[in-house]
């Protein structure tokens, strides 16, 4: 997890004060709403110039900061 | 042990006087306590029928025909049944299962909240406790048959919760709970659902809660949300077939067929219309069962979307078919109270389809996932 990674998702997340985002924050939890995932998905692909394929599309992905960064990372890859 | 049969007789007669009065049909739940079929989706190893979800689809179709409240009821508690089987823990299981199996026990469901605005996902009724003990003090606009229920599935922040979306699922038997009746109920339709404002408050054990703490969502999106649409398109399918079934019928009958010409292009390209309306949601009733029973991930949004496009469609469609036929038989049989078609009874209980959870809400969320899916993965 990168330096960029909590400061992307921070906007997201309007309950998380100013906690530390570990890899295991619930991002449901700290309020991460399915109504913006399209908002992140853009946030990600001009974060890191990778598109996340649509089978990952899932609460999987988008429940922890690490699962999500586990994501990425996998695309980022391809 | 009464058939299935005899429980629709049971149904069918005391339908219309519950309507009038806005009363729960209580002879119609002492039918169905006594047929069993309470237990439907309880496993057998409990002494449930060990039903799955096209079984439950089925019966609520058949009483649909009857009385859509009743249906609604039913299929509500069905949902309320088989999110116990699915994610309850042993303890509870244990508890719950049997009666449930038995058919005793009558679910009723708390998941609404003032000031939320119908989101069924959020909650802002806080919760205490301890590591051994919840207290539950829970205020409900709208909880169906919810004074005749022998035991609540009530939604509720977690203890200690620092979002709105940490959400628990709690079992309460009625003996745990004080509850009091808020108001009246005396809706358009649907009048036999005695969906009336409530509290509940009491303590339970923390192995009460059902799934983990605060992973209402999980619940949801695996069986508590697929089975509602399951359930509400059953019900408004059934009500509409009825419909069209007692108009053929009326059209066929000596007085019919002296009111109807039945080589009639409008006539029968309106029966036509309503038909092809039955039909589309019974196709989308059927693929939404088999992609429910065989998708290993109920959170991916073709599946998300075909879940909530079957409670639009059938919602709308529905109502529109019924509309339809109102308009095919004319004011005497299509308006009046008292017809034996009893057709505005069934429009006013559809009128509630497109607003039991709001249609425009399950749209926004499609349309979100239709971004989703740029590859158009249709499940």
């Amino acid at each position: 997890m990168d330096s960029r990674f909590a400061d992307m998702l921070r906007p997201f997340l309007k309950y998380a004060g100013g906690a530390e985002i570990t890899l295991e924050s619930s991002l449901r939890d700290l309020g991460l709403d399915s109504m913006q995932a399209i908002e992140l998905l853009f946030a990600i692909e001009d974060t890191y110039q990778v598109s996340l394929p649509d089978e990952l599309l899932t609460d999987t992905t988008f429940a922890t900061a690490g699962s999500l960064w586990a994501a990425i990372s996998g695309a980022r890859q391809c | 042990m009464l058939t299935l049969e005899e429980v629709l007789a049971v149904v069918a007669e005391e339908a219309g006087q519950a309507d009038l009065e806005a009363r729960f049909p209580v002879r119609s739940l002492e039918a169905l306590r006594s047929s069993g079929l309470l237990g439907l989706v309880v496993p057998g190893e409990f002494g449930g029928m060990g039903g799955g979800y096209a079984e439950m689809v089925d019966v609520t179709l058949r009483l649909a025909r009857e009385d859509m409240s009743v249906a609604m009821v039913f299929a509500m508690h069905c949902q309320q049944a088989a999110t116990l089987v699915r994610h309850a823990g042993p303890a509870l299981r244990e508890r719950v299962l049997p009666a449930l199996g038995r058919g005793e026990l009558y679910l009723g469901s708390v998941t609404t909240e003032r000031g939320k605005g119908g989101h069924l996902l959020v909650s802002e009724s806080a919760t205490t406790g301890d590591d051994e003990v919840l207290r539950v003090d829970r205020d409900a606009p709208i909880v169906t048959g919810g004074e005749h229920a022998d035991a609540y599935l009530i939604t509720a922040l977690a203890p200690g919760a620092t979002s709105p979306s940490q959400v628990s699922l709690v079992y309460a038997d009625r003996a745990q709970l004080e509850v009091s009746v808020l108001g009246g109920w005396d809706p358009l339709g649907m009048r036999a659902t005695h969906s009336v404002p409530m509290r509940l408050t009491g303590a339970v054990p923390v192995t009460q809660i059902v799934g983990e703490p605060g992973s209402f969502r999980d619940i949801v999106t695996a069986t508590f949300g697929p089975l509602a649409h399951l359930g509400w398109a059953a019900a408004w399918l059934g009500a509409a077939a009825g419909a069209l079934s007692r108009v053929v019928g009326h059209i066929r009958s000596p007085e019919g067929r002296k009111q109807f010409d039945t080589e009639s292009d409008l006539l029968l390209t309106r029966l036509a219309a309503v038909r092809g309306r039955l039909e589309v949601v019974n196709a989308l009733l059927r693929q939404t069962l088999g992609a429910v029973a065989e998708s290993a991930d109920l959170s991916a949004p073709p599946v998300r979307m075909l879940v909530n496009t079957l409670k639009v469609e059938a919602a709308t469609q529905c109502f529109a078919a019924v509309d339809q036929l109102v308009e095919v038989v004319g004011l005497r049989h299509g308006y009046l109270r008292g017809s034996a078609l009893w057709l505005e009874r069934v429009f006013r209980d559809l009128r509630s389809a497109s607003l039991n959870y709001a249609n425009d809400r399950l749209r926004l969320a499609n349309g979100v996932s239709v971004l989703l899916d740029p590859e158009v993965r249709l499940a």
